[in-house]
């Protein structure tokens, strides 16, 4: 029960941060994210777990909107990164969502060094389900300009990953249409049959009352308007 | 690619319920006129067009074109009383194009019965018929049929295909079922069900091979055979068919030992008419999605060697 107790809280806590980052990104009234992760005991440490659960995108207004960082936020950012290293054994995608996070906190500071990638020599191996479905996982790592494994992973699939799109959809998996569709922005060669500015629309009137959702669709927005790190 | 010998399977044992059930394609003489005496014809056509197929395509293997050719005997003789039921359905409704949609195939294939003729003839040069509402992709089936028969289209092809879903290549997530079964029946009567895999417009191909995958697997997941089953015949008429290996397995998975192909996930329960009604259509479209496949893949080997 103190499991499942704990589990709910982590899930509470990283929808809030998802929330506060989608309402920096939509220009609402807060200026940047309140991470709150220099609190103290357990509240502390559910909130640095919720930063690095939403991963990189915890620090995305900086990067999207340009916002000069704000030193708290950073360093409890960079105290998420530093808490959770990968395991030696951690699927591709814990290990690349910490990289993601690792090269957030690179763009922020320089001084901290380009982390070392992680292989993605199992995304050349994933069919159009299994490729979609984890660059979704990944979708932090969507960014204009990025350049590693991954996103030249995705760059060579568009057409899988728009077939992932409406699979995603077809299925009501909004999560998972979200973060292809954040893909699917920066990505040449999408077919112009997809209707891929509507879909995400549609996915954001079906489950934008997700944050984590609605994070992804703003995300792309924003990308498809023109911003840039 | 698919094993060409699983999708021949399926083919030939839905053929063996077929003709094992054909008295299930049967006609209601005595129909309430609220439902009509013209509502049982649909299998009967259906049959018909498919069995031609089956019959004409010669991959099927001598049991399977003998079995397809008895079925339409059988269905000419036995069910349509040698089309005296079609020129009885079309003095009951004079402007329905039921009794030429199920007379078409019959005719192709050198059955005969000089009062639909005739009927077809008059009905084709009425304003009536070609102001007759009907939802786009009929339209275009009627055109296409006329085409077969020898008339003229009223509308031409081109502008039956206008109005259509599938000739606007919308938002491909939008596709539920009923969007999907007019996807499937668009390609139909665009290929004359298969046996012209060109008649498919070259942006209407594009369309469906980009997309029809990601349908594909959205239904076999739901194990909607009889969906799917369509869209395997639709897979089969695309310039490069992918032949997708996991939904020929499963598809042939879910059919029953006796050959019966449910429609979803698994056989109903009910008496012996009630469970023809709900899979007969599915088993049909199986050995339709299994010839035109088989066909493809033959095709595919002889040009590799």
């Amino acid at each position: 029960m103190e499991q499942s107790g704990t589990s709910t809280r982590l899930q509470a806590a990283v929808q809030d941060l998802a929330s506060g980052v989608v309402s920096v990104l939509r220009g609402g009234d807060h200026t940047r994210v309140v991470l709150t992760a220099g609190t103290e005991g357990e509240a502390g440490d559910l909130a640095l777990a919720a930063v690095r659960v939403l991963g990189a995108d915890a620090m995305l207004p900086g990067l999207l909107l340009a916002i000069p960082p704000d030193p708290a936020e950073v360093a409890a950012f960079r105290k998420a990164v530093e808490a959770y290293p990968p395991r030696a054994d951690a699927a591709p995608t814990v290990r690349w969502s910490h990289w993601g996070m690792a090269r957030t906190l690179q763009r922020i500071d320089p001084s901290s060094g380009p982390p070392d990638e992680p292989g993605a020599g199992w995304l050349d191996e994933a069919g159009w389900q299994s490729l979609t479905h984890q660059l979704a996982v990944l979708a932090p790592l969507a960014l204009p300009g990025e350049d590693c494994a991954v996103s030249r992973a995705a760059v060579l699939r568009p057409v899988d990953v728009a077939r992932g799109f409406v699979r995603a959809v077809r299925r009501r998996d909004w999560r998972q249409a979200a973060g292809a569709g954040r893909w699917l922005t920066l990505l040449p060669g999408v077919p112009d049959t997809l209707g891929l500015e509507s879909g995400l629309n549609f996915v954001e009137l079906m489950g934008g009352q997700d944050p984590q959702v609605a994070l992804h669709v703003q995300a792309a927005r924003l990308m498809r308007t023109g911003a840039r790190l | 690619m698919t094993d060409t010998r699983l999708i021949h399977t399926v083919g030939a044992d839905a053929l063996e319920w077929l003709w094992a059930h054909r008295d299930g394609f049967r006609l209601e003489p005595d129909a309430d006129p609220e439902v009509g005496f013209l509502e049982r014809f649909k299998p009967v056509g259906e049959l018909a067009l498919i069995c031609k197929v089956l019959f004409r395509e010669g991959v099927a293997g001598s049991r399977q074109a003998w079995l397809a050719r008895q079925l339409l005997d059988h269905a000419w003789r036995e069910t349509l009383d040698g089309g005296a039921m079609l020129v009885r359905g079309q003095r009951t409704e004079p402007l329905s194009p039921i009794p030429f949609e199920v007379y078409l195939p019959f005719r192709e294939l050198g059955y005969n019965r000089p009062e639909v003729e005739r009927a077809v003839a008059l009905n084709h040069r009425l304003d009536s018929w070609q102001a007759y509402e009907t939802p786009p992709t009929r339209r275009l089936a009627l055109s296409a049929f006329q085409r077969r028969f020898g008339l003229t289209p009223r509308p031409p092809e081109p502008e039956a295909l206008r109005p259509t879903w599938l000739a606007r290549t919308p938002e491909p997530w939008t596709v539920e079922g009923h969007i999907a079964y007019d996807i499937t029946h668009c390609v139909f009567h665009l290929t004359d069900w298969g046996e012209n895999p060109g008649g498919l417009p070259p942006d209407i191909a594009d369309y469906l091979t980009t997309w029809l995958p990601a349908w594909i697997d959205d239904w076999l997941d739901l194990e909607r055979w009889d969906l799917l089953g369509e869209l395997l015949v639709v897979d089969a008429c695309l310039p490069r068919p992918t032949l997708d290996e996991p939904a020929w397995r499963a598809f042939a998975a879910a059919q029953r030992p006796d050959g019966a192909m449910p429609a979803i996930r698994t056989m109903p329960e009910g008496d012996e008419q009630a469970v023809f009604d709900v899979v007969y259509h599915s088993t049909l479209v199986a050995a339709f999605a299994s010839v035109l496949a088989t066909s493809r893949a033959l095709t595919e080997l002889s040009r590799a060697s």
